[in-house]
């Protein structure tokens, strides 16, 4: 992040904490409260997800700290500050905005658009500029397309600007309502994924809201479900979530799969991986049978000099004199150290196989995963017993 | 009226008499034979030669246009921001509009004559009247279908409803205004053919002049829809080259 925005009368560019105390909404005319002396504290830096079914007041909650909403009664206080002390539009300024449909202004272009916060700011010409370039690159969309209107955009890339245009002051706290909601699943995952990748970047505090459970355990350091009526049901880190369900709502709203659902916390490299036999072009396919008996994986596994994958050696491979160099057996599913566990699984179930190998970021082989590791880590009392960090974020380069 | 496809030397000679109220130089150009006396349905050479006559009339009709949409739509987007603010102002002005939209133009002169006199204010004050409905309504419209998320967004990151209304909420409603605007040019490049009866000129006081005469009906047809056809695209292309992102969004 660039020390740009400590030169003139950007927000803050520290991620400020942002507490609830008994903030509670209730619209007029309304019964109950759309949200019910809600208590959160979200730690400078961390993702907060809202996550509850429809009606459970989650965005009402979200759109208080900003006062689009305005709190009926308690407080939110944000960097210390009760945000009922600001002057809206100048509070509205120092946290950034994303919402569903990204709300991009259609007749402004892309760089206008980033440029919207810092103008209202005042920032001059040259600042404004220097950051809209700097934001394209962190969002990494060419910067051909500032001049570029947001129809001409695909759904994710508009998705990106509308990140890129609520970072654009430097904002201490960043309020992102079902920013991936619209895009289709296949996007969805990598911009999640890019998204964390910039966070660990930039380190917001951001509240984060969805409906969408598994995205709310992807994407939250910690997860606050609610209920009907406002009512937090449970605030905890997502692998508390999943194993220690405060009431039979959370249990049902995480989900029965919520075994397979850790998943989604663990990446490969968590795990003791197993070793398979390995084989270089031109050995004797002896050696290799002396190797395969008692290994834990039962096939050979066909490595270059780097000790990349090739491929799985077959038993037609191993009856001649020496191992070949085109292998039966494709290496594929390959799977990354950092993958997350569940994609893993995906990858074996789609590809039919019971073993992939493991490659760390040279693709140098690693270890094996197999169907049978993962099946005895969701049956095995330490999965469910043993506190499991939050899913590790990928860190900065 | 006399007619002037002359078939006799009497005839001819009627029908070079001027009508009641014409003035005498309109009248003897009227020759007994050729395409001018025999009332052809148009004559180049008469219109090549008289064309003069028709640039005083054609400039007046234009002030007479240029006036009343530009006072008609300073008026209604005035009272469009004003009831954008006050929603509860839209279904008064719509019907205080729809009113003045309903008076015939005729009797809309007549019954300003005693106030404002014979002459331009006469003419200008119901046409413009007649353009308030249309962009009213389509300024309206244009400012109720700005996406929510547009001014959500905006609101979300800080706009005050000033800075809202001029940054997000007008230039996304310009094309419906636009549309509005060129409604209004072209019905009243039309209605101002009758401004003469407020005593404003314009090219419908020339078509009156000879109004049995069909050159002359035929060129003053051609110079107004000429003329609507011609202010019409010059705001098609302003709002081209003023709104690029529509072409965009194609």
């Amino acid at each position: 992040m660039s020390g740009d925005a400590t030169n003139g009368a950007a927000g803050p560019a520290e991620a400020l904490p942002v507490a609830f105390r008994k903030a509670t909404k209730v619209y007029p005319g309304a019964d109950h409260p759309a949200v019910n002396e809600l208590d959160v504290e979200v730690q400078a830096g961390e993702i907060c997800v809202f996550v509850g079914p429809s009606g459970c007041g989650k965005t009402t909650a979200m759109r208080m700290v900003n006062r689009m909403v305005e709190i009926t009664e308690g407080d939110i206080l944000v960097g210390g500050t009760s945000v009922r002390d600001r002057s809206p539009s100048e509070l509205r300024r120092e946290i950034g905005y994303v919402i569903q449909q990204t709300g991009l202004f259609p007749h402004r272009t892309i760089g206008d658009n980033i440029a919207t916060v810092p103008r209202l700011l005042g920032w001059d010409g040259d600042r404004i500029a220097a950051r809209v370039k700097e934001l394209m690159q962190l969002i990494s969309l060419d910067h051909d397309l500032a001049d570029r209107y947001p129809a001409q955009l695909s759904g994710g890339q508009q998705q990106r600007v509308g990140v890129a245009r609520a970072l654009a002051a430097d904002p201490g706290v960043m309020l992102m309502d079902e920013p991936f909601g619209a895009v289709d699943p296949i996007n969805r995952e990598r911009l999640q994924n890019e998204f964390l990748r910039l966070q660990a970047q930039v380190r917001k505090t951001i509240l984060f809201v969805t409906h969408d459970i598994d995205e709310a355990i992807k994407m939250g350091d910690r997860v606050a479900i609610l209920r009907e009526g406002g009512i937090l049901a449970q605030y905890a880190t997502p692998a508390e979530l999943l194993m220690a369900p405060a009431d039979a709502f959370v249990e049902d709203f995480v989900g029965a799969d919520r075994a397979l659902k850790r998943l989604a916390l663990l990446r490969v490299a968590d795990i003791d991986l197993w070793e398979a036999p390995l084989a270089y072009v031109g050995q004797p396919t002896a050696e290799v049978r002396t190797k395969l008996e008692g290994a834990e994986v039962p096939h050979a596994l066909l490595v270059d000099s780097e000790r990349q994958p090739l491929g799985w050696l077959s038993e037609a491979d191993l009856r001649g004199e020496l191992v070949p160099s085109r292998p039966d057996i494709s290496p594929e599913p390959v799977v990354d150290r950092d993958d997350v566990m569940r994609d893993a699984l995906s990858d074996l179930l789609q590809h039919e196989t019971m073993y992939a190998p493991v490659v760390d970021a040279q693709r140098r082989i690693d270890g094996v995963l197999s169907v049978e590791i993962i099946s005895e880590f969701l049956g095995s009392k330490q999965a469910l017993a043993e506190e499991q960090p939050a899913v590790e974020r990928p860190t900065a380069e | 009226m006399i007619p002037l496809a002359a078939s006799s030397p009497e005839a001819a000679d009627a029908a070079n008499r001027c009508a009641p109220g014409l003035p005498e130089s309109f009248c003897h150009q009227h020759e007994v034979t050729g395409c001018v006396g025999g009332n052809g349905l148009f004559c180049f050479d008469w219109a090549a030669d008289n064309f003069d006559r028709y640039v005083g009339p054609f400039l007046r009709h234009l002030e007479i246009v240029a006036i009343s949409v530009v006072a008609g739509f300073v008026i209604a987007l005035g009272l469009a921001l004003l009831s954008h603010r006050h929603r509860a102002l839209v279904p008064p002005v719509l019907g205080a509009t729809g009113i003045l939209y309903t008076i015939p133009s005729i009797a809309f002169f007549f019954l300003l004559l005693p106030i404002t006199g014979f002459g331009l204010a006469t003419a200008v004050i119901p046409l413009s009247a007649y353009t308030l409905q249309i962009i009213y309504r389509n300024t309206i419209a244009g400012l109720a279908n700005v996406p929510a998320e547009a001014k959500d967004a905006g609101r979300g990151m800080g706009m005050t409803e000033r800075q809202l209304l001029w940054r997000v909420e007008l230039p996304l409603a310009t094309p419906e205004v636009v549309a509005g605007l060129r409604i209004a040019i072209v019905s009243t490049v039309a209605i101002a053919t009758l401004a003469f009866l407020a005593g404003a000129g314009g090219l419908g006081q020339v078509l009156y002049e000879q109004l049995d005469f069909k050159t002359n009906i035929i060129m003053v047809g051609v110079l107004t829809i000429g003329m609507a056809l011609v202010l019409d695209l010059i705001v098609v292309l302003a709002q081209r080259s003023v709104m690029p992102w529509r072409r965009a969004a194609r």
